[in-house]
């Protein structure tokens, strides 16, 4: 008896798959053939982990978007937007982004919060040929761009924005300069900058210290730096580990100015340190000030929109450069769609599709975002210029433009 | 160059303040329950928040889910069928009393904001039931068990705390008041009140941890479990209580030098496990069970730390970890494995 029906119920099982397997099938393509090509972008952020306090108002922009775009009815298309959360660590970048390649088919890969995720899941992408648009701060993601053809970035360079702080130094009569950061790729990375930068503009780098972001004293590396007699301080960090370092420098009784990098152009940076960092001289995004650039500024009416959207729903004076950074990386995906469709790339050849683009990033000629204008070439995957950086002091709380 | 000494003494100090709570916690809780427990530096984090989130008046669900494990436990007590009628009525008096008093402490700090001790108490009281709870739930199933298991336990415990720590408050670091704003200098040094409040805490701790266990009944069942578990055992000593009350020692003293430690670094979920490595380090140094010799372990790493950073910021934690390897080639020489009991 039993020998008998095993079979049968065998047969019956991998028969009544196969029905479901079709009807699947059949609804999936049925469902494809009525409605609209959909654009799926896949936002891989590090809502936790150390670099949280940057991945917090990224992925808050990313919900905006998600809200604004993906109910519109008006567009050609649809946007389906996949989040997920790498939690800072680099090696889960790199699964989640293949993840996102593979088993969710997107068009483009915006990831990741951190300079190290963003270079370790490089060669996935570009193995794959997705377009991939980081919201990392160093420019060796996206340089030389003929070795990585499909990485892009939308924050503004570290290489930028020294150039602009120290240019700035410069005329102040600062010379003799130290370095304070981080000990991971973001601080190294802008530890190089700045001597390449420091190099050009004739300021001398005299001492160097380093911490981690977990650390719970920061006050021997802080005398070391007292002791070097500097002009100025250069801190390259992220809050709250920033703060830490500021006070640290304060409380040894440290006089001279304290420079801060775009790690700290975040409203989690005075939000910590409240009294202790004011007067910190930190290099920001338009976005920070948006409210005090010049009304000419291209960047202005772009800016504002954005700004009011975001504090409308997250609350007044809560926008700051990171939630710009990841709106940004989906603006441009959905601009690169467009044109990409426009010059005639088909929705349904989803491989011959991500490169069309990418093709199409690499030709966003004066496009405003909240970041700056971008001039995407196949030469520059940055595409920002020192329009985009500014410089801003701490004063009563906010960041106040600096007039240069 | 005088100043910058004693800069990096009393920087160096305050931080063993902290590693020395931690190092405590260790050894309380490895004498009695043989557990190493690489979990120890979340209780310094759920302090910090739960202390963060009491201040700031907002109900901590941790009180709350602490709250609920103890009733299900005086549950599970209570359904032992060998109790007698006056045996579970006390099993229920005295376990509502402690659940009363977890829920009442984060009730009235939720009910006055802002008020510094209530919120203190608040945190300590449910982060010490946390720690007997985590004993009634990991250890006491398999308790008698190698160290080697309970050591893998220990990462288990340690993982889904830090997932909690995320889960009830989020990435946000937050920035807590200290206790008394401000500093004073010293000479040259200026040495903000929290360090002095924590290394003040921190010594009146110790001191209240070394009366309680030469003075008291408790303390005193607590050291015989500690140097004897099966003869503990037969002299009527309750051995699954002895774990669970080194267990809330241990949890207790690590949420407080976390509380205490908030105020310089803010509290951030992320914030414990570092601290806990090095507390690990200083009380190596004592083989994890002698007190007097960690405490000069942690005097040693909180120095160490502050003066390589000074000398060479890039490899400060490397020469902090480093330091394991002379201080377990000195212990090797001093008490060889051979001469260990068992």
């Amino acid at each position: 008896m039993r020998t008998t029906t095993k079979p049968g119920f065998i047969a019956l099982g991998v028969s009544s798959l196969l029905a479901a397997a079709s009807i699947a099938f059949l609804g999936s393509s049925s469902a494809a053939a009525q409605d609209k090509p959909e654009l799926r972008i896949a936002a891989i952020i590090a809502v936790t982990g150390p670099a949280s306090a940057l991945g917090a108002p990224e992925r808050n922009a990313v919900e905006l978007f998600d809200k604004t775009w993906s109910s519109r009815t008006d567009l050609p298309f649809k946007i389906k937007v996949i989040s997920y959360d790498d939690g800072s660590d680099p090696t889960k970048s790199v699964s989640l982004t293949r993840k996102a390649i593979e088993e969710d088919k997107v068009h483009v890969v915006v990831c990741c919060t951190t300079t190290p995720g963003s270079m370790a899941i490089i060669d996935t992408v570009s193995a794959a040929k997705v377009t991939m648009i980081s919201m990392a701060s160093s420019l060796s993601i996206v340089e030389p761009a003929s070795a990585r053809p499909f990485t892009f970035k939308t924050p503004t360079s570290d290489k930028l924005m020294l150039q602009r702080t120290l240019d700035y130094m410069k005329r102040q009569g600062i010379k003799k300069i130290g370095f304070f950061g981080l000990e991971d790729a973001y601080g190294e990375g802008g530890l190089k900058e700045l001597q390449n930068v420091a190099k050009d503009t004739g300021a001398e780098l005299a001492a160097t210290e380093r911490f981690a972001r977990q650390d719970t004293n920061f006050t021997p590396q802080a005398l070391r730096l007292k002791q070097a007699g500097l002009d100025a301080v250069y801190i390259h960090a992220i809050p709250p580990s920033a703060d830490l370092a500021h006070e640290a420098l304060k409380r040894v009784g440290y006089a001279g100015p304290i420079y801060h990098g775009g790690g700290s152009s975040i409203n989690a940076f005075v939000d910590i340190g409240k009294a202790n960092v004011e007067g910190a001289i930190v290099g920001v995004g338009a976005l920070n000030v948006y409210d005090q650039i010049k009304q000419e500024n291209p960047l202005r009416p772009v800016l504002a929109k954005f700004a009011e959207l975001f504090d409308g729903v997250y609350g007044k004076g809560k926008v700051d450069l990171f939630a710009g950074q990841s709106w940004d990386a989906m603006m441009l995906a959905v601009n690169a769609y467009q044109s990409a469709t426009a010059s005639g790339a088909k929705a349904d050849d989803l491989a011959a599709m991500r490169v069309a683009i990418k093709d199409a990033m690499e030709h966003t000629n004066d496009w405003p975002g909240v970041n700056g204008v971008f001039n995407i070439t196949p030469t520059d995957h940055l595409g920002l210029d020192k329009r985009s950086t500014f410089l801003s002091q701490i004063k009563g709380g906010k960041f106040v433009l600096i007039e240069e | 160059m005088l100043d910058t000494l004693l800069f990096l003494i009393a920087d160096g100090v305050t931080n063993g303040a902290v590693y020395g709570l931690l190092a405590l916690s260790l050894i309380v809780i490895y004498t009695v329950t043989r557990v190493v427990n690489i979990a120890q530096g979340e209780y310094v984090t759920l302090g910090a928040l739960s202390f963060a989130s009491a201040l700031s008046g907002t109900f901590s669900v941790l009180s709350a889910i602490v709250a609920g494990g103890l009733a299900a436990f005086a549950l599970k007590d209570i359904a032992d069928r060998h109790l007698t009628g006056a045996m579970r009525i006390r099993i229920v008096l005295s376990r509502a009393l402690w659940i009363f008093i977890v829920l009442a402490t984060a009730w009235l700090a939720n009910l006055l904001p802002g008020s510094y001790w209530l919120a203190v108490l608040a945190s300590l009281v449910a982060i010490a039931s946390l720690g007997a709870l985590i004993y009634r739930l990991t250890v006491e199933p398999v308790s008698g068990a190698s160290p080697i298991v309970l050591l893998i336990v220990s990462v288990g415990v340690y993982m889904v705390l830090h997932g909690t720590a995320v889960l009830i408050w989020g990435a946000e670091p937050r920035s807590v008041p200290p206790v008394v704003e401000g500093g004073v200098q010293l000479g040259p040094v200026f040495v903000t009140y929290q360090s002095l409040w924590i290394c003040g805490a921190s010594l009146v701790a110790m001191i209240a941890l070394y009366l309680f266990s030469e003075r008291t009944l408790t303390g005193q069942a607590l050291q015989a479990t500690a140097v004897n578990r099966t003869g503990a055992q037969l002299c009527g000593i309750p051995v699954g209580v002895a774990g669970q009350l080194s267990f809330a020692i241990g949890a207790g003293f690590s949420a407080l030098s976390g509380l205490l430690l908030a105020p310089l670094i803010t509290a951030n979920y992320d914030m414990g496990l570092p601290i806990g490595l090095k507390g690990f380090v200083a009380a190596a140094l004592g083989g994890i069970v002698e007190y007097p010799t960690a405490l000069v372990g942690v005097l040693l790493v909180g120095l160490t730390e502050s003066f390589s950073a000074y000398q060479v910021s890039a490899y400060r934690d490397v020469v902090v970890y480093l330091m394991v390897i002379p201080i377990l080639l000195w212990r090797n020489a001093v008490r060889p494995p051979e001469t260990h009991g068992n």
